[in-house]
């Protein structure tokens, strides 16, 4: 098989595998987030700003391996 | 008219924008016409303003030439620069660059705009520096302009002590007013501590900046500048200068000499925690770069669909999946949005961490203390069932006094 063809490979498998993790990473905090949401209502505008962030975070790590499957699918 | 009927009638007519823009796409899906998807999210040097035309941006070049000496080439155009004799189309077949200096050949490059996509080098000489106006630099000039055009005005409305004291009024004013309080007291008070204040104009700006950089990216004949790695790679730049130059000695004597670890572990962790210093601030600059240009990427890749599903399955299949694709299309448009407002707050944030980290000059490490940002006189009564309630008692003392005299 050719550079260019495992390359195309790699980055396929590649973005797919980031998108599995990013989704795992963020569903196992959202989750949480609900339960103790929903368990004291007063404490939800925290609860919901350090999901955002967290979940920014894990976003961030996830277009990483993103932007490295983009260098393999151009070069 | 009422406001849920001017409601109703928006969101009437955005729904029918999607089939204006499938009609489009499908007919152009059918003709088998390329429609330039990636142009518009990539940098380039000309600005597209789809049905009326394009407008080229201008070139400047610091070049030297055959004698060693430097000189400055300022054009308007790349069609300029490339009429003017003195640079040349850069072609690269089989390995081999050659200069395409036929009059003939670059006049028809120039009719069918594809000299944009090449480069273009002088004949005499090489370019050092490439300073050209590109797509990215005027939508971010842009951006800042925006920033300035409403935050000096604002802030000449603070200027006498009578206004500061008294309320904000206007929207223009109370809205502004609420996102620059709501940068110093979420972002850079909790996370840089006593000394905030000197960072706070540097976050500020960077929050602003990034912020209508981000909503630019939305509007359409407008890009991000933020979409372009060497912007946000520039404001990580700003943040990792700041810190280390306001640094406590603590700062550096943690990277250096980590207290807390056993002896052995501190030759691991010594180059760790440094390299540890400027991913993390590179990690800023590729997460907000990452998250605007997927954005744009992912929008390109469902639209791609279509012309896709038209190469091989033909036009018929094609006209059906257009809807599907505009739909998701438009979810993906709206996502970006918040994408824009969170990746503004997170940069921010994480820019205040980072200073306030380096910042800090507690010999015990605790992480940012919440000083007075809460509130902490709502406890539940389980929790102050010691017979005694303090701030009850407080009250009751304040009141005699007043009830005897």
């Amino acid at each position: 098989m050719e550079a260019t063809a495992l390359a195309w490979l790699g980055a396929g498998l590649g973005a797919g595998l980031v998108a599995l993790g990013a989704g795992l990473g963020i569903g196992r905090l959202a989750g949480p987030a609900m339960e103790g949401s929903a368990r004291q209502p007063e404490a939800a505008g925290d609860i919901r700003t350090s999901m955002i962030i967290a979940a920014a975070l894990i976003e961030g790590v996830a277009l990483f391996g993103l932007a490295i499957c983009f260098l393999l699918a151009i070069k | 008219m009422s406001l849920s009927k001017n409601i109703r009638a928006l969101s009437l007519l955005l729904l029918l924008v999607p089939f204006f823009v499938q009609a489009r796409v499908a007919v152009a899906a059918e003709e088998g016409e390329q429609l330039d998807t990636v142009g518009h999210t990539a940098d380039g040097f000309y600005l597209d303003f789809a049905p009326f035309g394009s407008i080229e941006l201008p070139r400047i070049f610091l070049a030297r030439g055959e004698d060693g000496g430097l000189r400055l080439d300022a054009y308007s155009s790349t069609a300029a620069a490339l009429r003017s004799g003195e640079y040349a189309i850069v072609h690269t077949a089989d390995e081999q660059t050659e200069l395409v200096t036929d009059e003939a050949v670059i006049e028809e490059m120039i009719a069918h705009h594809s000299h944009l996509y090449s480069s273009i080098a002088p004949l005499a000489g090489e370019i050092v520096v490439d300073f050209s106006i590109t797509r990215h630099l005027v939508f971010g000039v842009l951006a800042a302009l925006l920033v300035l055009l409403i935050f000096i005005p604002l802030g000449r409305r603070y200027r006498t002590p009578e206004a500061r004291k008294s309320a904000p009024h206007g929207i223009f004013q109370n809205m502004f007013e609420a996102a620059v309080i709501f940068v110093r007291d979420e972002i850079a008070r909790p996370n840089i501590g006593e000394k905030y204040e000197r960072f706070l104009p540097f976050l500020l700006t960077a929050f602003f900046f990034v912020l209508f950089s981000n909503i630019l990216g939305l509007v359409p004949y407008a890009g991000a500048a933020t979409s372009n790695l060497s912007v946000t790679l520039v404001l990580a730049a700003f943040t990792f200068i700041l810190g280390q130059v306001y640094a406590s000695k603590d700062h550096w004597k943690h990277i250096f000499w980590p207290p807390g670890v056993p002896f052995a572990v501190k030759f691991i962790l010594i180059p760790v925690e440094f390299i540890g210093l400027f991913t993390k601030h590179a990690a800023l600059a590729i997460r907000l770069f990452a998250n605007m240009m997927a954005g744009s990427l992912v929008i390109l890749s469902l639209i791609g669909l279509i012309f896709t599903f038209n190469h091989l399955f033909g036009g018929g299949v094609a006209s059906g999946v257009a809807p599907v694709s505009i739909a998701m299309t438009l979810f993906i448009s709206i996502v970006k949005l918040l994408v824009a407002f969170i990746q503004a707050y997170v940069f921010t944030m994480l820019s205040a961490l980072f200073i306030g980290m380096a910042v800090a000059e507690h010999h015990d490490h605790e992480g940012a203390e919440p000083h007075d940002s809460q509130d902490h006189h709502n406890f539940s009564p389980a929790l102050t069932m010691d017979g005694q309630t303090s701030q009850f008692e407080v009250a009751e003392t304040h009141g005699e006094p007043v009830l005897a005299g």
